[in-house]
């Protein structure tokens, strides 16, 4: 019963590929993953804080831009700061490009300087298929209340070249900033750009 | 990360687009042009994964000549750089020359791209082997150089399982020249025949605003294609999603495009039959109408159009219509001795009732289709109220033809303007008229379904016209006759036998009652069913009242009396058993609707989910959309489908039967039948194995043979 529930919805999800699955506005999808210190967290957790979900791979180029431009870690630490969750989600699948061990994750964050709050391991790719999230980078904004408020690319240049970042608008500060100032998203919606994710 | 070397990429390695060879080679060779620049290589691990080359389709430029300037990308295999818009992820590729001063250049020309599907649902639109990005470029009108020499920067992402950036400058030089010839010929050739196409497309296009985007019908396709597919440009404020491929048939497909509400669309159609060709279409912003080739699409039109006059003809011959001609041609036969001024005037007071009642619910449903809600054929049946009233009034019709009462308004008006001629029948043909054709609209003839398909994608004005081509199909032998009365001669002459007759008719009538009272006990079960009959019961009584008292005989106490009685029978039947007991009976339980079909075939109940399942499965499905109202449909259940040879059939088969029950408003069945442009029912699928995308449509009027050919049980 339970499979054939979910292969029904996985058949809804397929019939209807209009509609992301995480819907800016509405409740973001519950789910419960384990990060690379084996901690395992909850995303409801975490209600009554603001918690940003970004997609990573580390062999991404478009990752990679952000990461030696450190304009990532920047962000991550500027908010982390002020009390938000940033939880950083690989949704590669074991032997495909993004995909660590936790030890080597951890290696990574340390190597990378990451500020995130945690690195979640999504290897199976639910949580990725479940947000919807087509590539790295991809973020999410998630309020106080549970629910989504951004969704979408990290900035407005769509390139690799690391220059480029010092001249964009990054969507998910504005986000931020907006939100924690008690104001309404401006710009809830984006198209993320970036590697395709490494599903299975 | 060292651990992983192979994940991670190297660093982007653009090799200098000139090597040491290549800058000596023009000092050497002065005189040798090679018309493009030396390929530069995108290395990774070892291994080549883009080659830029830059090259022109002349070998000389003549000044004020435009020719074209490439870049070719030579991708290894399994590698695709993107297309100008590249879909879930990746990034187009960029291509900037720098020409001297003078010169100028267009945008640039991207090929056809190809779909690639990746886990997770991931699509691109990209590009695999070998691509050329061209640009023209327009030389001033006069040049002093002997030579120019143009360079580009380029810039690409290729991927396969991972992606890589890389980027190229490269640069060609090219005499000048008051002559030249042509370069490259078969590359340019190639790709500028996979560019988006300058001429009219060989189909039809409309598009139709759907809950989840838009619905673009390709109709009339002229040429072998067998497969169509669409690419949308990008759209930052309102992104589109992808749009399957569909598999064409008899030169029509569906595609639908997932993208916000009333967003305007702007994106690539191609047609596939081995080789690729494309058109850029744009959809209107808010409101759905007939894009660009409006010539075409008019000329479709007009063939709707006399399919809609066709099928409305044929209404007067479906069984639901069949009483109320009996009716009318009874009418005729009694004006026969009367003029021909005045048989032509009750010709065109029925055809007026005709016209009424479509461009009435062309009215109708342009009002609702704005509105929003989605409307078919014969919505009307699936309200029990409508059934009910329907009902009301087709009792009381048949009482009056067995002559329980006669309407003497009609009679008084003819006494009244006696003079005029006779005008008091003109009310009763204009009242036939629209009572014929509204038990007309539940048999969607065969004709019928496929001008109302394309008639509910279309403009107001165009639904307007297609009802009035139906008005006119239906009215056309009754106008005909009473302009030519001499016609009616063949008909019998009158006499005592036409009272008789017009009893008679009355059963039919009734019949359509029985029929009515059954959808309305499929609708609201047999309580519903029960009250519905107890107030026409009173209806009736009210109606005897009125005749037997009412008179002009009558004296003024009965009058009074009858007058009274009649309140209180209508007031107990409607009042009491329609506006009390009817409105409360329950809708029919979704288990009632299971076992009503169970006839002798083992039906599955329809719903997308389920048919997408067993078509993934690969199990062969016959689907079936019915709906009680639907005499055709039934007809067809008893003759052609609930048949032995058809469900030993099935069961040797392995085919699925599947029912698609439109008894009462049905959303997801609405959707399904709008996919294939049909609006109404009867409508029979059959998706044959492994054909989960191209099933076949089998015929409205179906016979046991059609069904056992089209499933493969006989030859």
């Amino acid at each position: 019963m339970h499979i054939v529930r979910k292969a029904t919805l996985a058949l809804v999800l397929a019939a209807s590929p209009a509609l992301a699955v995480a819907e800016v506005g509405q409740p973001a999808p519950g789910f419960t993953l384990t990060d690379s210190n084996g901690q395992s967290h909850n995303l409801s957790d975490f209600k009554g804080k603001f918690v940003v979900l970004e997609w990573l791979n580390h062999g991404c180029p478009f990752v990679i831009k952000h990461y030696d431009s450190g304009s990532m870690q920047k962000l991550q630490k500027e908010y982390t700061g002020q009390d938000v969750i940033w939880l950083s989600v690989v949704s590669s699948a074991p032997g495909k490009q993004g995909h660590l061990s936790p030890a080597e994750t951890n290696q990574a964050k340390e190597e990378k300087g990451s500020a995130a709050t945690a690195i979640l391991i999504d290897g199976g790719g639910t949580v990725g298929q479940l947000y919807g999230a087509k590539v790295t980078p991809e973020l999410y904004v998630i309020n106080p209340a549970g629910d989504l408020i951004y969704a979408g690319a990290i900035d407005d240049k769509k390139s690799v070249d690391p220059a480029d970042v010092a001249g964009a608008t990054n969507h998910v500060k504005q986000a931020l900033d907006e939100a924690l100032a008690g104001q309404p998203v401006s710009t809830p919606r984006t198209e993320p750009y970036g590697c395709s994710i490494k599903y299975n | 990360m060292r651990s992983h070397p192979a994940t991670r990429p190297a660093a982007p390695r653009a090799l200098r687009p000139r090597t040491a060879t290549g800058r000596l080679l023009p000092l050497i060779l002065s005189s040798l042009f090679l018309f493009s620049s030396p390929s530069s290589a995108q290395l990774h691990q070892g291994q080549k994964l883009v080659e830029a080359t830059l090259l022109t389709d002349t070998t000389a430029i003549v000044p004020g000549q435009p020719f074209r300037l490439g870049l070719l990308l030579r991708m290894a295999p399994g590698w695709h750089t993107y297309w100008e818009n590249p879909g879930d992820s990746g990034l187009p590729t960029t291509f900037d020359p720098q020409l001297p001063d003078g010169f100028t250049t267009g945008p640039i020309i991207w090929p056809l791209p190809q779909r690639i599907i990746e886990p997770g649902d991931i699509q691109v639109y990209a590009y695999q082997g070998e691509v050329l990005l061209v640009r023209t470029i327009t030389p001033p009108a006069t040049l002093a150089a002997p030579e120019i020499t143009i360079s580009a920067k380029s810039t690409w992402l290729v991927c396969e399982a991972i992606c890589i950036p890389g980027k190229a400058e490269t640069s060609l030089t090219l005499p000048v020249a008051p002559t030249a010839k042509p370069s490259h010929t078969e590359l340019f050739e190639k790709f500028t025949a996979l560019a988006p196409s300058d001429e009219a497309p060989p189909f039809t296009i409309s598009w139709t605003a759907t809950p989840t985007g838009w619905n673009l019908g390709l109709r009339d396709l002229n040429g072998p294609a067998t497969r169509a597919d669409f690419y949308p440009y990008a759209d930052e404020t309102s992104p589109v999603a992808h749009t399957a491929p569909r598999e064409l048939t008899n030169g029509a497909a569906d595609l639908a495009i997932p993208v916000a509400a009333s967003a305007s669309v702007r994106g690539l159609v191609v047609l596939e039959n081995g080789a690729r060709r494309g058109w850029i279409i744009e959809s209107t912003a808010a409101t759905p109408a007939v894009a660009p080739a409006a010539s075409a699409a008019t000329s479709g039109l007009w063939t709707y159009l006399l399919f809609g006059f066709i099928g409305g003809f044929i209404l007067n011959l479906m069984p639901c219509v069949l009483p109320v001609i009996s009716l009318k041609i009874f009418g005729f036969m009694r004006q026969a001795g009367d003029s021909r001024a005045n048989i032509l005037k009750h010709g065109f007071a029925f055809t007026a009732g005709i016209f009424l009642w479509f461009l009435g619910l062309a009215a109708v449903i342009i009002a609702l289709k704005s509105a929003g809600s989605e409307v078919t054929w014969a919505f009307q049946f699936q309200n029990p109220w409508f059934n009910y009233v329907i009902g009301a009034v087709v009792f009381v019709f048949a009482l009056n033809l067995f002559g329980v009462f006669e309407i003497v308004l009609p009679g008084r008006a003819t006494q009244g303007i006696a003079e005029a001629g006779g005008h008091g029948g003109l009310a009763g043909s204009f009242a036939q008229g629209i009572l014929a054709t509204l038990l007309a609209t539940p048999c969607t003839a065969p004709f019928l379904g496929t001008a109302l398909g394309f008639a509910f994608s279309q403009t107001s004005t165009v639904i307007a016209a297609m009802f009035a081509a139906i008005a006119a199909g239906m009215a056309f032998p009754y106008l005909l006759l009473s302009a030519q009365p001499g016609w009616m001669k063949y008909l019998p002459k009158p006499g005592a036998w036409m009272e008789r007759l017009k009893q008679f008719m009355g059963f039919p009538l009734l019949a359509t009652l029985l029929w009515l009272l059954y959808v309305i006990g499929q609708q609201r079960g047999t309580e519903a069913v029960i009250w519905a009959a107890a107030s026409y019961l009173c209806l009736g009584l009210a109606a005897w009242l009125y005749g037997a008292f009412l008179g002009p005989v009558s004296s003024n106490r009965a009058k009074t009396l009858a007058t009274l009685a009649i309140l209180l029978s209508l007031l107990l039947g409607l009042g009491y058993f329609t506006g009390n007991l009817f409105a409360r009976s329950a809708a029919a339980l979704p288990e009632k609707s299971a076992a009503r079909a169970n006839n002798g075939i083992p039906w599955v109940p329809f719903s997308e989910v389920e048919l997408r399942r067993l078509l993934a499965e690969g199990r062969p499905v016959f689907l079936d959309f019915t709906a009680d109202w639907c005499i055709t449909c039934k007809f067809n259940l008893r003759t052609a489908i609930d048949t032995k040879a058809v469900r030993e059939a099935f069961e040797k088969l392995g085919i699925v039967p599947m029912l698609a029950d439109w008894t009462n408003s049905n959303p997801e069945i609405t959707r399904k039948l709008a996919q294939f442009d049909r609006v109404g029912v009867p409508f029979y699928l059959f998706y044959a194995p492994g054909k989960k995308d191209d099933p076949v449509i089998l015929p409205e009027l179906l016979t046991e043979q059609i069904l056992l050919r089209a499933i493969g049980a006989q030859p």
